[in-house]
């Protein structure tokens, strides 16, 4: 993540010689700037008079006074502080550990992380967040064998808490930071590291005094892009929070929405509270880049980093990477597995084993619908990914170097940020019932909704990738007398590709479970795989839903397998963005 | 019996009436009704209900008997259903036929969504069970009672009385929906206000609430949580899926405390949907016999009284229980009280 946010003044900068003038020099950034602005916008006022309108005719603020006079409002804003401080710090700790083990160690196991961050980030939260639910639960293994073998009464863990929802959100985050920090290590200077330990440092020392030292400002800016997804963020604390009573700012809205009928003013105004809260986080968070990439010439140069020599560590790193995988795959794997073969839900015991059954799996795998849902949401996330990495690859091309008109393309793609997923799923609906095309209900309006809700992430992969690029290489096109397409089309993007196939691979995982969006966008005839998961397991078929979701993670992995393996063999591609 | 071979054998149940049966359903409505289905071809169903249990098995009945059209589901929660009609019918492009729901249809009928049909088929449903102008008519009953873990609770600890649920030995042991449905909070908090009066009502609500724990999921699923041993106890969890599970071998049981919450699933008609005749004939299906003996099969309590349950002693004269239904009218009129007895009580 070390990422620039150009200073404010680069929108009027002059543009190279070699550049066209005229209308050719400003027209690719403003043409940029306008579709962009069409896309994210009109959700946001959409968001905006929903939150001022009353039940009479005009505009009212009264959606806002009930909001600020609500008593619990202020515990609901710090608790959502303190859970989203520390479940970014839990993500931190494992995904950070995690990236350095795997990109700067000679550690045995590491292939293992990558798998594991990629399966679980391809698996629908439900099923993930239910697994842990399970397992950590009063019913599951841990709180099951303790209270078998002390005989007391209580669970020795209430999962039901702060600290759980703290710890199943840091988990659920955990890969993303793994992903994202992995390019940070990959990129930094590996001499320095190699001289504190010729100079005598110990292995902890020259972790904690050069590898975080050099990353700090990444590790920095990586923390706020998670503390505010997890601000947002609604599955873990509704499902967590609810039952324990511990609200956050988006279990309002959650609980405004899903009322019936519904209080749609009132979580649009909590929504828009939020809103301007998360805007604010992110405008740090660009200055917090912009000093990042101060650092980056530091850690720039053209080298290929030697691994670090753990020693007698290596033991202790592959342990760590191993429990990563039983946290994050192999216990939640074994609890949808458990679910999906038990006749109903029950506790993972002995006495279970004997009444295990296929069943579930034989309406699934009989079910003619479920190969064409496959199908469907694999096209519909690949469509997604494509079209979202083509306007944030032109759009951080545009911002990197400097077009003129360029200064808002960066904000822009930032906007879907803020919104929450059932929030931005409703002024999809409104936009699709409203406009002038008949999107509403069809595939073409989730690929819409998901380009526009993953730009944020399209463009963070994008604008790392364009910042590599020396643009001499462009120049020297344009001096020979290639056209801005061509350098566009011939230079940039080939180089771009590594970058390019890491940020498709990241946002086609993310579309192909998306769910709180997707469940209100789907139409009779255009569900995706995780609403019909969502859908079995809200009805009552929790071990169908394990079952479709079982099979749904074995095939994603083979997909992103099929994906990285074809990724590693083409010569200049590569994950190694 | 494992589940498959419930599921298979309720299709075949159910592909069998709807076949033997189509005739009489078809002689009930309108032959024109009926050719204008046809020409339509399909017909658009926003439902809530169980999907393997419920929705496929009824699909498949409806189209053995009518080939000619196609039925789209689109399922979801209510709440998620009544958002998208709501913004369908705001923007004038209701792309619904058919819906179900009692906690929706308040907020419908205001939106002035709700199209009036008065079904042949319901002809012979007790009063309690429809709208005499045709808004809405009952297609399925249901009953709601506490439940109880068998092995986490022994059979002298299990409460009697609904006083006995507000012992400080269940304190955060009793799990219920969050879900503001009548069969949820407002409609327990509805029956309690009624049978026991305001004042006491409210003094029962208070000691209760310490005992209560809100989860975010339908009934169904906070069941699942109690045979699954997360809850010793649930409230307002549906009858017969207990029963169900317990016949799985789940450790499970329904606690027959008086007043049991009884409520009927309204089926309507939505104003401007594009199927207007087919919708008419998959209403008369839902309610005619093999429609009901569908539900039936399903392990659904039919509204139809000519048609028994399958599973015995769920209906207040097999059961022999006294059962509260909050009519309609009074739980559209009421809820958003109860609603707030719940933010202030329970939230």
């Amino acid at each position: 993540m070390t990422t620039a946010a150009p200073p404010a003044r680069a929108l009027f900068r002059p543009v190279p010689t070699w550049r066209a003038d005229g209308v050719a020099a400003w027209l690719p950034a403003l043409v940029m700037t306008l579709l962009l602005g069409a896309l994210v916008l009109p959700p946001v006022a959409i968001l905006v008079r929903t939150s001022l309108e009353g039940p009479a005719a005009g505009l009212t603020l009264e959606h806002y006074r009930a909001l600020l006079s609500d008593p619990k409002l202020w515990s609901s804003a710090w608790n959502s502080v303190l859970f989203a401080f520390f479940a970014t710090l839990v993500s931190l700790l494992i995904g950070g550990a995690q990236a350095w083990i795997v990109e700067r160690t000679d550690a045995p196991l590491r292939f293992l992380a990558n798998l594991t961050a990629v399966v679980s980030l391809g698996t629908p939260y439900v099923l993930t967040v239910g697994a842990w639910l399970f397992l950590l639960g009063r019913a599951g293994p841990l709180n099951h064998g303790y209270m078998a073998l002390t005989g007391s009464g209580e669970p020795l863990f209430n999962v039901y808490s702060l600290s759980g929802m703290i710890l199943i959100e840091g988990f659920l985050w955990s890969p993303l930071v793994f992903l994202m920090l992995s390019a940070t290590f990959r990129r930094s200077n590996a001499e320095l590291e190699e001289a504190a330990r010729v100079a005598g440092a110990t292995v902890l020392q020259t972790v904690w005094h050069v590898s975080l030292k050099l990353a700090r400002p990444a590790i920095f800016g990586l923390f706020l892009f998670v503390f505010i997804r997890n601000i947002e963020s609604f599955d873990v604390p509704v499902l967590i929070g609810t039952p324990s009573r511990i609200n956050i700012l988006t279990t309002d809205i959650y609980l405004g929405v899903t009322q019936t009928p519904p209080r749609l003013g009132f979580a649009s105004a909590y929504a828009t509270v939020l809103m301007v809260i998360v805007a604010g986080l992110l405008y740090l968070y660009g200055r917090l880049l912009r000093h990042a990439d101060r650092h980056a010439v530091v850690t720039g140069k053209g080298f290929r980093p030697r691994p670090f020599a753990l020693g007698r560590y290596r033991r202790w790193a592959s342990a760590l990477i191993l429990a990563n995988v039983m946290i994050l795959l192999v216990l939640p794997l074994a609890a949808i597995l458990w679910t999906a073969l038990s006749p109903f839900i029950r506790p993972m015991t002995l006495s279970g084993l004997a009444t295990l059954t296929l069943d579930n799996f034989r309406v699934v795998v009989d079910d003619p619908s479920s190969f064409r849902l496959a199908i469907n949401t694999l096209a519909v996330s690949a469509a997604a990914a494509t079209a979202c990495m083509s306007l944030t690859v032109i759009a951080a091309w545009l911002h990197v170097r400097r077009w003129p008109f360029a200064g808002l393309l960066d904000q822009l793609t930032s906007v879907p940020l803020v919104f929450p997923g059932v929030v931005f799923g409703l002024a999809m609906i409104q936009i699709a019932l409203r406009g002038p095309l008949p999107l509403y209900g069809t595939f073409t309006l989730i690929v819409f909704a998901f380009t526009i809700r993953y730009l944020p992430y399209g463009m963070r992969y994008a604008f790392n990738g364009v910042l590599q690029i020396h643009r001499e290489l462009e120049e020297a096109a344009g001096v020979a007398g290639a056209r801005q397409q061509q350098i566009l089309a011939r230079i940039v993007a080939p180089m771009l590709t590594p970058a390019i196939s890491v940020g498709w691979m990241f946002i086609f995982l993310l579309a192909s479970k998306e769910l709180s969006m997707t469940v209100l966008l789907a139409g009779a005839h255009s569900k995706t795989m995780a609403v019909v998961i969502f859908d079995q397991f809200a009805n009552g078929a929790a071990g169908e839903a394990a079952a479709i979701g079982f099979l749904w993670m074995l095939f994603m992995t083979g997909v992103a397998a099929a994906l990285f393996a074809v990724m590693q063999l083409r010569p200049g591609m590569g994950v190694r963005a | 019996m494992t589940s498959t071979r419930m599921i298979a054998r309720r299709s075949v149940l159910a592909g069998l009436a709807a076949s033997t049966l189509a005739p009489r359903l078809a002689a009930a409505v309108d032959p024109s009704v009926v050719a204008a289905a046809k020409k339509e071809g399909e017909v658009v169903w926003y439902a809530s209900l169980v999907q393997n249990q419920a929705v496929r098995p009824i699909v498949a009945a409806f189209q053995k008997a009518y080939p000619e059209i196609r039925v789209s589901v689109v399922t979801g929660t209510v709440n998620d259903l009544l958002l998208k009609l709501l913004d369908e019918g705001k923007a004038g492009s209701m792309r619904c036929d058919v819906s179900h729901a009692g906690s929706a249809f308040g907020p419908l009928s205001r939106a002035g969504l709700i199209e009036s049909y008065v079904p042949a088929a319901a002809a012979t449903f007790p009063a309690d069970y429809k709208d005499a102008a045709g808004t809405w008519t009952a297609q399925v009953v249901s009953f709601l009672a506490p439940a109880a873990n068998t092995t986490l609770v022994k059979d002298g600890d299990l409460p009697r009385t609904l006083a006995d649920l507000t012992d400080p030995k269940w304190a955060r042991k009793i799990a219920w929906t969050n879900q503001m449905s009548q069969g949820g909070p407002p409609g327990f908090i509805g029956m309690v206000l009624t049978s026991m009066g305001e004042e006491a009502g409210m003094a029962y609500l208070r000691r209760l609430a310490p005992n209560i724990v809100n989860v975010p999921a339908n009934q169904r699923v906070v069941l699942d949580q109690v045979i699954a041993g997360q809850y010793p106890l649930a409230l307002m969890t549906f009858t017969h899926h207990a029963e169900l599970s317990a016949r799985k071998g789940a450790p499970v049981r329904w606690l027959k405390l008086e007043p049991v919450i009884g409520t009927a699933d309204a089926a309507y008609l939505l104003k401007g949907g594009p199927h207007p005749n087919a919708a008419r004939l998959f209403l008369e299906f839902l309610l005619s016999k093999p429609g009901q003996e569908t539900f039936r099969a399903a392990g659904y309590l039919p509204a139809d009284p000519a048609v028994e349950p399958e599973l015995p002693g769920l209906t207040p004269q097999s059961g022999g229980f006294r059962a509260a239904f909050v009519p309609l009218p009074v739980f559209d009129a009421s809820v958003q009280k109860w609603i707030g007895i719940y933010n202030e009580l329970f939230k």
